[in-house]
């Protein structure tokens, strides 16, 4: 059974004479135990999705969803406060700017202490208080801080943006959700720190059997640690499989482009020759295209691609194009056949 | 090839008022020597406070050094002497859309430099920043737009542009191209090997992208609290790092990207 199965979603921004569709049908699933990772550019609507999912979207935007199930309940049908009591208890979120996020007029030991769940807590007021405190020094030992006293007694805006990033991740973590959404989690670190989340990420995963969404902006960024990759594109669904299909086969030209264009990837290539790059920039939320949004910047692109194309299932890698890289064989009805 | 750029025993420290009225020092960049060439690349890596970014003020002139001369085509750069060395040497930096003033159209911010550096007449300087604008590939007509007007990288165009427009022999790109979407990055890469081939430039490269590093670049950099570890041809130091340091740079990028393709 798939942890979270959404079909469809839609995000629309209401506005005063026109709606602006800021993420047109996309459809995720993710499987218990999974790291996906979930790959567009600045615009793509990738943190909206998942913004989207945790339900902290304001009354501007409408979200509309075909299906939308967390472990088989559907929570299309479920009231307000009993998603929000179900989705808070299963799922947490690493938002993107950690020193934007944090409380400024609290110390870092509140706000974490804060998130610890109560039920886990035993005995008189005073023993809660300790054990409260022992567990948040837990959790900063965990995210790899070692001075945990003076990082507790601090504000947000005493610490580095990549410690205020992990004890944004010692919040998420202190309920042990059973999805963690990491929205860029690693984009004010260094290398080394990059390598290090990454590292208690994976750990995590396998350990607890924690599943993870891992949003970037960058696919050579993750690929290392993804099962699977879905890409988006100006909010439109472009591809999903698995990170060797999305990596290697990549079958929409938009991903082909991303693989392409980074450098790290492509080590054949002589140093200072041309690297391969889509023309034209992304468009801005006010002008999108009609149809498939990549339309205009697409080598492949015709006279069809003005109606926006659907998903194409080729043995488990989803492609959205009209005109896919590789000629897609009908999936075979029987095996004979093959 | 002759030597554009050259840089003797540059350091850097700060003094701070120690106990007892005793002055204590506080060494940011050992003393470096380094040159660059025409036509070439320089790339500095280095963690988070290995001096990167102080290196690269102190070059631009927006930092005294404590000691050492830079050489400028064979010629010492003074001190105080902004005007010779703003036009020579120009610098992009990682968020192109702060450093943007955002009261002032394209034509405006383009013509500053201008006003400041050369003796042109206005229809002259505003010819010039058309062709600057095409060379980067905008439109002439984006000099009456506003910098919110722009998405990030054609903002980060504007930069460039501002940084070519005095026919500079030496750009610093300080993380110039991190905060850039990969599409939009190898747009820019592109672009800087073809100014880099028609202008002559020299770059000075400071980035975390190793990938990006060893397209770009001609020689390496590695920089460790301030010394200088390890120094070489890109390829050379890349295939075969000998510092512990780099090796541990190294190993973390290859972390990242685990190549699939057997």
């Amino acid at each position: 059974m798939n942890l979270l199965d959404i079909r469809n979603l839609s995000i629309e921004l209401v506005h005063d004479d026109q709606n602006i569709l800021a993420v047109d049908k996309v459809s995720l699933s993710m499987k218990e135990g999974e790291v996906r990772g979930l790959v567009g550019e600045s615009g793509s609507g990738k943190s909206l999705l998942a913004q989207a999912i945790v339900g902290v979207l304001d009354d501007k935007w409408h979200v509309h969803a075909d299906r939308f199930h967390w472990r088989g309940i559907d929570l299309l049908r479920l009231s307000i406060e009993e998603r929000k009591a179900l989705l808070s208890r299963d799922i947490a979120m690493i938002f993107q700017e950690p020193m934007a996020c944090l409380d400024p007029t609290t110390t870092i030991g509140e706000q974490l202490a804060e998130a610890i769940d109560a039920n886990s807590l035993t005995g008189f007021f005073w023993q809660k208080q300790q054990q409260r405190h022992s567990a948040s020094i837990k959790l900063l030992h965990k995210v790899g801080i070692k001075s945990h006293s003076a990082c507790l007694n601090s504000y947000p805006h005493q610490l580095t943006e990549a410690l205020c990033q992990r004890v944004m991740i010692a919040i998420a973590l202190a309920r042990r959700p059973i999805l963690l959404i990491a929205d860029e989690p690693t984009a004010a670190m260094e290398n080394s720190n990059q390598v290090q989340i990454f590292r208690l990420l994976a750990s995590l995963n396998q350990l607890k059997n924690m599943s993870i969404l891992l949003i970037s902006h960058d696919l050579e960024n993750i690929t290392h640690w993804t099962n699977t990759i879905t890409v988006m594109y100006s909010g439109q669904f472009v591809e999903a499989g698995t990170t060797n299909q999305i990596f290697n086969k990549p079958l929409h030209p938009y991903t082909r482009a991303l693989v392409d264009s980074s450098p790290s990837a492509n080590f054949h290539l002589p140093a200072k020759s041309r690297l391969m790059t889509l023309p034209g920039s992304i468009p801005i939320l006010q002008h999108l295209p009609i149809g498939c949004r990549l339309g205009p910047r697409c080598p492949r692109a015709q006279q069809a691609c003005v109606i926006a194309p659907s998903v194409t299932n080729f043995h488990g890698h989803k492609v959205s194009c009209h005109f896919p890289l590789m000629p897609i064989k009908a999936p075979c009805v029987s095996k004979r056949n093959c | 090839m002759t030597t554009l750029l050259k840089v003797k025993q540059l350091s850097k420290s700060y003094q701070q008022r120690g106990l007892w009225l005793k002055k204590e020092s506080f060494t940011v960049l050992a003393p470096t020597s380094f040159s660059v060439e025409a036509h070439k690349t320089l790339a500095i890596i280095g963690e988070a406070g290995s001096g990167k970014s102080t290196l690269a003020k102190i070059l631009v002139g927006a930092e005294p050094a404590s000691s050492g001369q830079i050489y400028l085509n064979g010629q010492l750069l003074q001190a105080g002497s902004y005007k010779q060395r703003c036009q020579h040497i120009r610098m992009i930096f990682q968020d192109s859309g702060t450093t943007l003033n955002p009261s002032l159209t394209i034509l405006q911010l383009l013509d500053e430099p201008l006003k400041l550096n050369t003796p042109f007449d206005e229809k002259k300087r505003k010819a010039l920043i058309r062709t600057t604008l095409q060379k980067v590939g905008l439109l002439g007509d984006h000099m009456n737009f506003y910098p919110h007007m722009f998405s990030g990288g054609q903002k980060q165009r504007i930069s460039l542009a501002r940084a070519i427009i005095l026919q500079p022999q030496v750009i610093i790109l300080d993380e110039a191209l991190a905060a850039l979407d990969p599409s939009l990055r190898s747009q820019m890469i592109n672009l800087l090997l073809d100014l880099q081939q028609q202008m002559g430039l020299a770059y000075i490269l400071i980035s975390h992208n190793l990938g990006i590093i060893r397209h770009f670049s001609d020689d390496l950099m590695v920089l460790s609290q301030g010394k200088v570890v390890e120094s070489g041809k890109t390829l050379e130091v890349m295939n075969n790092p000998q510092h512990k340091v780099t090796q541990k740079l190294l190993m973390n990028q290859n972390f990242q990207l685990k190549l699939r393709k057997k």
